[in-house]
């Protein structure tokens, strides 16, 4: 039976060819999942035009992977400078925050108490806020009473 | 004239004819109304539980939709790299066939499609922890 860890394969399948030279180079996010869902509210919050902007490209583009690489590029880079900022400002209670989220299997509303610390700290120095579209009554991050666990 | 039996002064005393049985409570349409009222109460909070998970899921794929573009652009710059390297690697094993169209798409829509299958080329590691060393990993590759 094929073992299911990736790194125990005798050999690995990779491609290392660089991107081509006319393409121009832009560094990678590099983040893992729980610090990525920590941080998608204030993405979503500074970067929202980007976003919209490559969503946008990507969707009225027949080929979207090659002709929207300008706009992915602003993306990535945008959301590099929030991160940067959140770990430069923030870095103490964003890692409490994605640590519980590790332990809690992804569940926001398992590190209310955590998330309350962020939202405060990036509300403070980098003036983001989290908005939940659309919340039914008070948004979910907000309440005081959980009638979940 | 003989003596008839008659009743002892102050008369028989009271013959139990009921049976004494324990209550057995309330009717049984009271306590059916009792387990209404029960599961009517609990729906409260169900509806209310309900409804917060569902602003849980709602903020699950929110967080969702702000990291789409990012990994979506992450994803195009790979998909464009490996794509151009595939069409490179095609261009040399193909260059002494003159029938070769160079480049030339399978569909006339115009998409970019990510192609079905890939030929891939294995590096071999330093360890092994599962390795058949009598496969030679270029040749399975290949």
């Amino acid at each position: 039976m094929a073992p299911h860890d990736l790194r125990t394969l005798p050999y690995y399948v990779a491609d290392p060819t660089p991107l081509p030279e006319g393409i121009p180079k832009v560094p990678e996010v590099g983040a893992t999942s729980a610090p990525l869902l920590s941080v998608s509210y204030f993405i979503g919050a500074r970067c929202q035009a980007y976003n919209d902007n490559f969503m946008l490209c990507r969707s009225q583009s027949k080929t979207p992977q090659k002709d929207c690489l300008y706009e992915g590029r602003r993306v990535t880079r945008c959301a590099i400078s929030v991160l940067e900022d959140i770990n430069k400002h923030c870095a103490e209670t964003l890692k409490t925050h994605y640590t519980c989220l590790e332990n809690a299997n992804h569940e926001l509303s398992k590190c209310r108490l955590e998330e309350a610390y962020l939202n405060k700290c990036v509300k403070t120095f980098l003036n983001l806020d989290k908005v939940l579209p659309g919340a039914d009554g008070i948004p979910v991050h907000e309440r005081n009473v959980k009638i979940l666990d | 004239m003989s003596h008839q039996d008659l009743p002892p002064k102050g008369g028989y005393p009271a013959l139990q004819w009921k049976r004494n049985l324990p209550s057995r409570g309330f009717r049984p349409s009271i306590y059916l109304a009792i387990m209404g009222g029960i599961s009517l109460l609990g729906c409260i909070p169900l509806t209310r539980g309900i409804r917060e998970r569902r602003e849980y899921q709602r903020e699950k794929a929110w967080s969702r939709l702000y990291l789409l573009p990012l990994l979506q652009a992450e994803f195009d710059r790979d998909f464009v790299r490996r794509s151009t390297a595939l069409e490179a690697r095609e261009r040399e094993l193909m260059k002494d066939h003159p029938d070769w169209a160079d480049n030339k798409p399978i569909y006339n829509d115009g998409r970019a499609r990510i192609p079905s299958f890939a030929v891939l080329e294995g590096q071999k590691k330093a360890y092994f922890v599962y390795s058949d060393e009598s496969v030679d990993v270029k040749e399975a590759a290949s």
